[in-house]
């Protein structure tokens, strides 16, 4: 076809130089550019590196000791295993999750559909704040009112509770974000086909939010995960079976505290240290595999939605 | 309601605007406009960017005092009942004014749930609902394209299949009136020119209100037209009459494309 066009093939080649010389500023250029290559994939694996390492560090010390009883036996001196630990944080977690997503939600979405944009700014300020308070502080603030005030001591309840304060800006935070990112023409035409308000929220914002609101608690639940501070001044500590919501409970982050203090004696509550921050990372990566599918997921069916 | 055909010149108007108009903070985007919009017709309204068209549909369905900060006066009668009255309840304005957008705004759903949409709010369900929505599918012209599989989510439709969709999707709420806002600006000229044979097809059974940049759309399409120029009524009419012998210089102009 080009030669169809006019001078034919020869006129096209290129003598070997034109391609080939490589002037002192492009080499300069070139060197640069290698450089920066470098520079960047260094900054990449200094991010990484710490977690690979840590992992591997944990892993070695951990996956070789696992047994069925690590999971199943309650540790009692230096023997047993984390079966406490493990009922413990699935209460915890389960119910500061709970607690953290029908308050989160309900607050977000009255944030971006309902409040007056005064409050709308107000309320995300103090998400935020909420978000950077130090978790300890949310700890002493659990002890204070659900183990003192309460005169409850140290419960489950009173940990889940306090957990749920700590997690509760994360859900609200990305509530509100996802509620307040529906496309506004997704409302109008709601609207304009004589939907209610809350006819709107339930059949269309909904589904369109949902997958940004199980981000935010996903997130919550993996930050829940990771805190010792919240629960040590409220769910106390108990290496027994499970009782109920007004006893106390033990957690893997706490096992992970305490047993890694021991002295070499108790080189069996070492491993058990080890094993619970392994079974933490396994839940947390969990965590986010099941979040990018979902996430995955719902991107497919949302393609194409115009803003 | 005669269903002969022959319309009646006489037939009250289905919507009728007095004196409205509209305010934003620092201008008037709407001064004392008063027509009436006929039934079972299709009533065209031109004019440039910015002259209050836009807004004069968003206040006949009470859209427009959703954009807040606009101070509405005048009066909007629909089959004679004042639609700004205190006791009127905007939702129920807009299922019998239904409105299509510029851009084709369908819902992350299948294509059966974006046309049950509206009829769903109102609780239908089952077999009901069902037979509206391909009725109404079929109103839009969509039913033999779209065929039995109804269950394809609508966001892989084509622009103007979804275009068609929404026009579905308001008819299924069975409204008497449908305003449009410039329903083909953003559609290829096939498509547009579908949407443009519908709308002349659906006057037989509901007053249409299109608002449209396309002067030759309004020509084809629309019965009787108005010509809004910085939010006055300059010119309403015949459209034939309009474009061939408009009684104002400005209407002139602006169907000669000497501005807009």
């Amino acid at each position: 076809m080009i030669r169809d066009r006019g001078a034919g093939p020869t006129a096209l080649a290129a003598d070997g130089a034109e391609l080939a010389a490589v002037s002192p500023r492009l080499r300069h250029r070139l060197r640069l550019d290698g450089i920066v290559r470098w520079a960047l994939l260094g900054a990449f694996a200094a991010v990484f590196f710490p977690l690979f390492d840590m992992i591997y560090w944990v892993s070695v010390r951990a996956v070789p000791k696992f047994t069925l009883a690590t999971f199943t036996e309650y540790q009692v001196g230096n023997a047993g295993g984390l079966a406490a630990m493990i009922e413990g944080t699935f209460v915890l977690i389960g119910l500061a999750t709970a607690f953290a997503t029908s308050i989160g939600l309900i607050a977000g979405i009255y944030t971006a559909e309902y409040a007056p944009p005064a409050v709308a700014r107000i309320g995300r300020l103090a998400g935020n704040v909420l978000a950077g308070i130090p978790a300890i502080v949310i700890g002493y603030f659990g002890y204070f009112l659900f183990a003192l005030y309460t005169g409850w001591g140290y419960t489950t309840l009173g940990g889940a509770l306090t957990l749920s304060v700590l997690m509760v800006p994360f859900v609200y935070r990305t509530a509100d974000l996802a509620f307040s990112s529906v496309p506004a023409s997704q409302r109008e035409a709601a609207l304009a086909l004589g939907a209610r308000r809350h006819q709107y929220l339930r059949r269309l914002a909904w589904p369109i939010a949902l997958p940004t609101v199980l981000t935010g608690v996903f997130l919550a639940m993996a930050i829940g995960l990771g805190e010792t501070a919240p629960l040590v001044y409220t769910a106390g500590w108990s290496n027994t079976p499970w009782t109920g919501l007004f006893s106390p409970t033990s957690f893997l982050t706490g096992a992970i505290w305490l047993f890694y203090e021991q002295p070499p004696t108790l080189g069996a509550l070492l491993t058990l240290a080890f094993q619970a921050a392994f079974l933490l990372i396994v839940i947390v990566v969990a965590l986010n595999l099941g979040l990018q599918w979902l996430a995955d997921r719902y991107r497919r069916r949302l393609r194409g939605l115009g803003a | 309601m005669s269903d002969d055909g022959g319309r009646d010149v006489e037939a009250p108007p289905i919507i009728s605007v007095r004196e409205l108009t509209v305010r934003a903070r620092d201008r008037v985007i709407l001064e004392r406009v008063t027509l009436d919009i006929p039934d079972r017709d299709v009533t065209g309204i031109i004019g440039p960017s910015g002259c209050g068209k836009t807004t004069l549909i968003r206040t006949m369905n009470r859209m427009a005092e959703r954009s807040g900060g606009l101070a509405i006066s005048g009066s909007v009668r629909y089959r004679g009942q004042e639609i700004y009255a205190p006791e009127v309840n905007p939702v129920l304005v807009r299922q019998k004014i239904g409105m299509v957008f510029q851009r084709p705004v369908v819902f992350p759903m299948s294509i059966f749930d974006n046309v049950a949409f509206g009829p769903r709010l109102n609780g239908l369900d089952g077999d009901e609902l069902e037979a509206i929505v391909l009725r109404s599918l079929e109103r839009a012209g969509l039913l033999g394209e779209v065929g039995s599989d109804l269950d394809r989510p609508a966001l892989e439709l084509s622009g103007g299949q979804q275009q068609r969709l929404c026009i579905a999707r308001a008819l299924a709420v069975e409204p008497r009136v449908l305003l449009l806002d410039e329903p083909t600006a953003s559609l290829d000229p096939i498509a547009a020119q579908r949407v443009e044979a519908l709308l002349f097809e659906l006057r037989r059974e509901y007053a249409v209100v299109l608002v449209t940049h396309n002067l030759q759309q309004a020509a084809r399409v629309a019965t009787r037209t108005a010509f809004l120029y910085q939010g006055r009524l300059i010119e309403y009419d015949e459209t034939k009459r309009l474009f061939e012998t408009p009684r104002e210089k400005l209407t002139e102009n602006y169907v000669t494309g000497r501005f807009g």
